[in-house]
């Protein structure tokens, strides 16, 4: 840090924390200087932690929403309160859910996390047991005629089949978690959020902060849902619309 | 933990019950007015794009870049530019808006039976006319679909303007050192309230819809 | 029927999204929990040092605050992890309370008045003497030596708006059939904020706006408040275009900081050590240099890490 300042005998050394630049003290909505300033000790990391952020909550849905739907696509009795329980979940909009969990998981990134895995589960529940509905008696019926067991037709006939639609639902499910996590910097210091808020809640909002923020948010939901609609098309090349 | 929550809420209800109907106006207001402007844009445009049977490319990406906008950003970009107010949030939200309903819209009328567009092309309808009276009329059911899930989604999403001075049922769930958990529990039930008496109203206009539909289809 | 490769393709793609899921969540509770940053440092002797959960409120001066005194105790070799933003100072106190955070830096008078709830003390002296007794008897904690510096809350309005209605006190703003004021939510039910305007000012019809993640200086600039919270360290308070009103009845009270320590730190020789650390901390703060940090923080947009770095740095307090 250049440039001293001693306020006034025995006081403190006030050290130069540095000049803003014109565009900073204007306010522009995309100050270069600043962006490259704090690329490495602000944005990066909450870009690392959003990433990570959503990672889990649509690893972890994906995998309790599978075994859901399994039970509820086998035994078509349990499907009616499976999906009620995951309607109901996504109800509750997200203020609510994560401060509702805070008095049992605690102001921390699991608080975060399950209601994030809560969100996906109503998304990928519904996606799965629709795609595996939706594949065709008549094609049931031949491989039932060729003889597969049923648990063969379901991992060779109707998994594949309703690969694309689980797909199309994992698609949207981290896409949601994505927006949605922007949304816990209001209890927590984690993802891409916080420097949003503080954006916001700085005199007169700090445009750049929020500018470049947001666009790394919203361009990160657009690569992933890019990459998963190009999974999408290579699982189902004769279908290339969806 | 849960359990005295739950309690608590219910009896944060009849408490603050002029409270809760105030902010339940403002969000609905909120939220009503950013789907009546969103409809007011998106909705010629879906009819006439899936009347000519163009832009699937449009109607598809903007459906993905929709879900890919935070609200939270929005919401902070619309305060940047418009200032705090009504406005900032309404125009956030009618941008999340559109998405869902320019999409259901489109192919509402691309799925139309091609027969019946053909026949009544046919019998010498102008486009015009065979877009509001063909393809409108059986479009309508997926249409309303369509228009459920947005209003759905904006009501919830409208929530969020409450952790930024944006009132409405959001602003109880986002001070609850003022409300106390069980009124943030509260004011989410009644969003939820809010959300499926908006889905059923338009799930029985939807009904109504493929009702007058079934015996000229 | 199907390509072979699709099926194959098909299985693979589960099996991999399996394995994926499974690893994330085994990482995920292995190593997951609250994002702490941790400061490794050399250990000097005396033994094993307690861990510090720092905590803080939620504005940014609290965040400096906590960075300065954090900091400093990592330099010496304590294991300092944070908890920031946890929110105002009620909630904040439950935290301490409930011993999830073990040091946090607080305003004296606000415990005095809006925690102790005494009658307000007349000196700064005794609202800490004040504060320093609820702290010993009723948190098991106790509070180290107070900054210099103090950081109240004030009555912050348009300069123009002042001119007009010919405000200097805050008693003159009885001359108003009506304002609002913006503020943290917790203000309406403090007797420093708006409870005081109303049993002290004896202030009839005050809208109160509480501030929702926005900063008080953007509502007032747009209008949408007439008077509001900003705090006197302010950056904005130099500006001319805001004014404060005199608080001739002292509702605002005294507000030096000190470091607010649970009493189980402080034993032994290591408890020395860290008492010691954080007074000399406390010592170089102030008025001028916590404007000057907090202008770093909102006209210069540091960090607060950086701010704190700096300054500790310059003073030699990293040693």
């Amino acid at each position: 840090m250049s440039g001293w300042r001693v306020a006034g005998g025995g006081g403190p050394v006030i050290p130069n924390f540095g000049q803003p630049s014109a565009c900073l003290k204007h306010n522009g909505w995309f100050c270069t200087d600043w962006l490259t300033k704090h690329w490495g000790d602000t944005l990066q990391p909450a870009l690392i932690q959003h990433i990570q952020l959503t990672l889990i909550a649509v690893g972890i849905g994906f995998g309790i929403a599978f075994l859901l739907a399994l039970v509820g696509f086998r035994w078509r009795v349990f499907d009616a309160p499976l999906g009620g329980f995951a309607d109901l979940l996504y109800a509750i909009p997200s203020l609510a859910l994560f401060q509702l969990l805070v008095p049992l998981t605690g102001l921390t990134v699991t608080t975060v996390e399950i209601a994030l895995v809560s969100y996906t589960l109503f998304i990928l529940y519904r996606n799965i047991i629709a795609g595996l509905r939706a594949v065709p008696d008549d094609v049931l019926e031949s491989a039932r005629g060729m003889g597969l067991t049923r648990l063969q037709t379901f991992l060779r006939v109707e998994l594949p089949l309703a690969a694309p639609a689980i797909l199309a639902g994992l698609r949207i499910a981290t896409v949601a978690t994505i927006s949605i996590a922007t949304v816990a910097a209001f209890l927590i210091q984690d993802g891409l959020g916080a420097p949003i808020f503080d954006a916001i809640e700085t005199p007169d909002l700090f445009k750049t902060e929020l500018l470049v923020t947001g666009g790394l948010a919203i361009l990160l939901a657009l690569v992933a849902d890019a990459l998963l609609a190009a999974a999408q098309r290579t699982l189902t090349p004769w279908n290339r619309l969806r | 933990m849960v359990a005295s929550t739950f309690v608590d809420a219910f009896r944060f209800m009849p408490n603050h019950s002029s409270l809760l109907l105030e902010k339940t106006g403002e969000t609905a207001e909120l939220a009503f007015a950013a789907l009546a402007i969103g409809l007011v844009i998106a909705l010629p445009l879906g009819l006439w794009l899936g009347h000519r049977h163009r832009g699937l490319l449009l109607a598809l990406g903007a459906s993905s870049l929709g879900r890919a906008l935070p609200s939270v950003v929005l919401i902070g970009l619309g305060i940047g530019i418009l200032g705090v107010g009504f406005w900032n949030n309404t125009v956030a939200l009618v941008v999340l808006a559109i998405p869902p309903i320019l999409t259901n819209t489109y192919f509402a009328v691309e799925g139309v039976d091609r027969d019946a567009v053909e026949a009544a092309r046919g019998m010498g309808l102008t486009e015009a006319q065979i877009l509001t009276r063909v393809e409108l009329p059986l479009g309508l059911p997926l249409l309303l679909a369509g228009l459920r899930i947005a209003a759905v989604f904006v009501i919830a999403t409208a929530t969020i303007a409450g952790i930024f001075g944006g009132g409405g049922l959001g602003d109880i769930m986002a001070r609850q050192i003022t409300y106390g958990l069980g009124g943030v529990f509260a004011a989410a039930l009644w969003v939820a309230g809010l959300a499926l008496l908006t889905a059923f109203a338009l799930a029985l206009a939807q009904r109504a819809a493929s009702r007058r539909m079934a015996p000229r289809a | 029927m199907f390509r072979k490769h699709t099926r194959r393709a098909a299985k693979a793609a589960f099996a991999i999204s399996f394995g994926v899921a499974l690893l994330i969540g085994l990482a995920a509770c292995g190593g997951g929990g609250s994002k702490q940053t941790t400061s490794s440092s050399t250990s000097s002797a005396a033994g094993p040092k307690p861990a510090i959960t720092m905590g803080t409120k939620n504005f940014a001066e609290e965040f400096i605050l906590g960075q300065l005194y954090g900091q400093a105790l990592a330099a010496k070799g304590f294991k300092v992890s944070y908890k920031n933003d946890i929110g105002s100072s009620e909630v904040i106190d439950t935290a301490l309370k409930s011993g999830k955070i073990n040091v946090y830096p607080e305003y004296t008078g606000v415990i005095a008045l809006d925690l102790a709830k005494v009658k307000a003390p007349k000196s700064a002296a005794a609202t800490y003497q004040a504060a320093q007794s609820f702290e010993q008897q009723k948190r098991g904690a106790q509070l180290l030596k107070p900054t210099p510096f103090y950081d109240s809350d004030t009555f912050t309005l348009l300069a123009s708006n002042a001119r007009k209605d010919g405000l200097k006190t805050m008693s003159d703003l009885s001359k108003l059939k009506s304002f609002s004021y913006a503020a943290l939510p917790e203000c309406d039910q403090r007797i420093t904020c708006i409870l005081g305007m109303k049993q002290i000012y004896h202030l009839k019809n005050i809208t109160f706006v509480p501030l929702g993640k926005i900063s008080v200086y953007t509502l007032l600039d747009q209008h949408k408040t007439f008077g509001g919270d900003g705090f006197s360290t302010d950056p904005l308070q130099l500006d001319p275009k805001y004014t404060t009103l005199v608080d001739d009845k002292h509702i605002f009270g005294f507000q030096n900081v000190a470091p607010v320590v649970k009493q189980s730190l402080l034993k032994g020789a290591n408890g020395t050590l860290l008492e010691n650390t954080l007074n000399a901390v406390s010592a170089k703060l102030t008025l001028p240099a916590m404007q000057a940090m907090n202008k770093a923080y909102y006209v210069d947009k540091a960090t607060p890490k950086q701010i704190a770095h700096g300054f500790l740095a310059a003073n030699g307090l990293l040693k």
